[in-house]
């Protein structure tokens, strides 16, 4: 056993330090619709270095970097507040390499490499949340084209984004995960809608409406009716990257100075409820190395990713809600960080997967008990 | 002993659900908060029917004010019902104009409704001792906040004025304000758990309501069971006519479910709970501010300990 990177990942961490120095103020994890033009900069900046390619395949363009590798840079990202891991370059990406033809590695992954080409998942349904495989929107076969019907709901950053990643059906009404296929779709095509809901973080979520939606087949990304296995593939490539412990020592860095500034570092109930959070934070960063760990070693990390989850979006409301019954009134004026931390961790429960999914996962897979898979 | 209301409470109550339903409910409120504002509609309906002097009416009394304000709360009514008919008259200070905001002396901060005040009291621990300020609208600045009601700044030279309410006033009003955290809290947490638990009779997942999922039912009824306690431990406090230790009792129980009823009501309304077109936020935000108001939880739970083992 052995806790530490090694030399040439800590000297990747300094430098990803150090070019995030440029962004310090951006603050694009919580408010990335509102400063979008400059995360997409960012972005661009990390493609130029080869950053969002880091882990994938050299014939694609990447690098072939350890998980690890990954690991620092999208932690040391979150830990900046600067982004949220870009999912074109994750799970687009990592499908595209497994299972996309010749002319969609020509046409799909340049773009997402470079930073340019960003994808909103477009999963969730109105009647289909949690319970994914009932979603209904259906792409109906016609020649050398779908028309896609449906509508999709709860997509972060759709407003801003290129494409949609879109699970839908092409199977029957009764196929659940076996009939569903995954379509590329732009944004921009004639029949896509978007609704904005906006949200108690200040941001918004979106609806799609997509009506006969015309989208070619070549846009098809692995077998028709065979997108389940495909997701499930995709999500296991990002488990170390999705929820970094970085968000969370951030967090808790911030609360610190937050409540030295209302001047309560000295009485003991706060010093009671920091060192408690302290050790939360540990927790988390330990579920996080955990996942890391596991997916190094080739091992599927579905439990360790679950419990990782649950834990760190537990403890991002934790901290939150601590700081605001601490430090009164002053913590709930507009614009201040207790305010937005407190509104905003209420979404990391639910988006992602929520707590009761994950708590699924960790009670059937990992204490091997019944019930639904 | 009885816990049923009788003829004339529910008389008032059906009366004032009347009220409500034309000047209050989560609409409104949605509408009212998006610009700071106050319902002087619903504080002069409310003013004129005698539901706010209901306290100081023949009949009627501290038991009366505070099944009302526990209703104005659950139907998101915005106004500072509890302050003009439960402390206010509680403290026995007259007819105090209205809208009316409640602030401590050191540090007063952010208060909720005193941006449209037009009666500050103010509690002064350390001059063991109430006071009351007269205001001019506007004379509190207004604070923007997500929170559910409009708030004002009370700035330190005013929270250190006014006219002293005499000795044992301090006590009264922290006894009297702590009842009506009480009450707004409980309906306020009725209304978060009604919400959800309509949703959630609806919402199907996995061929079924979300709300027959036994996991879900479980957490719905700890929810249920401790709203049901808030309200009668703030029902009694009231009729008891506010003692020390029946108010901190009530305000420590309430205001400690206050959280949970807010992580859980969120959690499970899911990603639509989190849109501000859902009604959830209207009641579930409101919470936080009544959760650190008067000290918060920690200063209810010490009040309490004072008043039955005596100060360490």
């Amino acid at each position: 056993m052995n806790f530490a990177f090694g030399r040439e990942e800590e000297a990747f961490r300094h430098e990803v330090r150090a070019f995030l120095a440029d962004y310090r103020d951006l603050d694009g994890f919580f408010r990335q619709g509102r400063v979008w033009p400059r995360v997409k900069a960012m972005f661009q900046a990390m493609g130029e270095r080869g950053w969002l390619s880091l882990a994938w395949p050299r014939e694609h363009g990447g690098s072939d970097a350890s998980a690890v590798m990954e690991f620092l840079l999208w932690d040391e990202v979150a830990y900046a507040r600067a982004a949220r891991n870009p999912l074109a370059a994750g799970i687009v990406a990592r499908t595209l390499i497994r299972h996309g033809s010749a002319e969609q590695h020509a046409r799909w992954l340049p773009p997402i490499r470079s930073g340019h080409l960003h994808f909103s998942l477009a999963y969730s349904e109105p009647e289909a949340g949690s319970d994914l495989a009932s979603l209904r929107t259906r792409a109906s076969r016609q020649g050398e084209r779908y028309v896609v019907n449906g509508r999709k709901i709860w997509q972060s950053y759709a407003q801003d984004m290129d494409c949609l990643w879109l699970l839908c059906r092409t199977g029957s009404s009764e196929s659940r995960g076996r009939g569903l296929s995954l379509l590329i779709v732009d944004i921009d095509a004639p029949g896509v809608q978007l609704t904005p809901h906006p949200t108690l973080d200040g941001e918004q979520l979106n609806e799609v409406l997509l009506e006969d939606v015309e989208v070619p087949v070549e846009n098809r990304v692995g077998p028709e009716d065979g997108a389940w296995a495909l997701m499930s593939e995709a999500l296991a490539d990002e488990r170390h990257i999705q929820f970094p412990p970085g968000r969370v020592r951030r967090d808790l860095e911030e609360m610190n100075a937050w409540v030295r500034e209302q001047g309560l570092a000295d009485d003991p109930h706060v010093v009671r409820r920091m060192a408690d959070l302290a050790v939360r934070v540990l927790e988390v960063e330990m579920h996080g190395l955990r996942v890391l760990d596991a997916m190094q070693k080739g091992l599927p990390a579905v439990v360790e990713a679950a419990a990782n989850k649950v834990a760190h979006s537990v403890v991002c409301q934790e901290i939150a809600r601590a700081v605001v019954d601490l430090a009164g009134p002053e913590a709930l004026v507009e614009g201040v960080r207790p305010s937005l931390l407190w509104r905003q961790s209420l979404w990391e429960t639910i988006g992602g997967g929520t707590s009761e999914v994950m708590r699924g996962v960790v009670a059937r897979k990992g204490l091997g008990l019944g019930g639904r898979a | 002993m009885d816990f049923e209301l009788d003829t004339d409470q529910q008389a008032i109550l059906d009366a004032v659900g009347v009220l409500l339903a034309q000047y209050a409910g989560p609409g409104r409120a949605i509408d009212l908060a998006a610009g700071d504002a106050y319902d002087f509609d619903l504080d002069a309906a409310l003013a004129d029917a005698g539901f706010t002097q209901v306290a100081a009416t023949r009949g009627t009394g501290p038991l009366e004010a505070a099944l009302v304000t526990e209703a104005v709360a659950a139907a998101g009514g915005m106004v500072s019902f509890g302050a003009a008919a439960l402390v206010a008259t509680g403290l026995g200070a007259g007819d105090l104009p209205g809208p009316i905001a409640i602030s401590e002396a050191r540090p007063p901060g952010p208060v909720r409704f005193a941006s449209h005040a037009r009666t500050l009291l103010v509690l002064d621990r350390k001059a063991d001792e109430a006071r009351v300020v007269a205001l001019e609208p506007g004379t509190c600045a207004a604070v923007r906040s997500s929170f559910g009601y409009p708030m004002g700044r009370v700035p330190d030279a005013l929270a250190r004025s006014g006219d002293a309410l005499g000795g044992g006033s301090a006590a009264r009003l922290a006894c009297w304000w702590r009842l009506a955290l009480a009450a707004e809290a409980t309906g306020t947490m009725a209304a978060c758990l009604d919400v959800t638990t309509r949703y959630l009779s609806q919402r199907r997942q996995f061929g079924q309501a979300i709300g027959s999922f036994q996991a879900v039912q479980h957490r719905l009824a700890e929810l249920a069971i401790q709203i049901e306690a808030s309200k009668w431990l703030a029902r009694e406090a009231a009729f008891q006519g506010a003692p020390a230790e029946g108010v901190a009792t009530a305000a420590s129980y309430a205001l400690a479910a206050a959280a949970q009823v807010f992580a859980e009501t969120h959690q499970l309304s899911g990603a639509i709970g989190f849109t501000r077109e859902h009604d959830l936020h209207v009641f579930s935000m409101r919470l936080q501010t009544l959760r650190i108001e008067h000290g918060g939880v920690g200063a209810h739970r010490r009040a309490l300990s004072a008043e039955r083992w005596g100060r360490a």
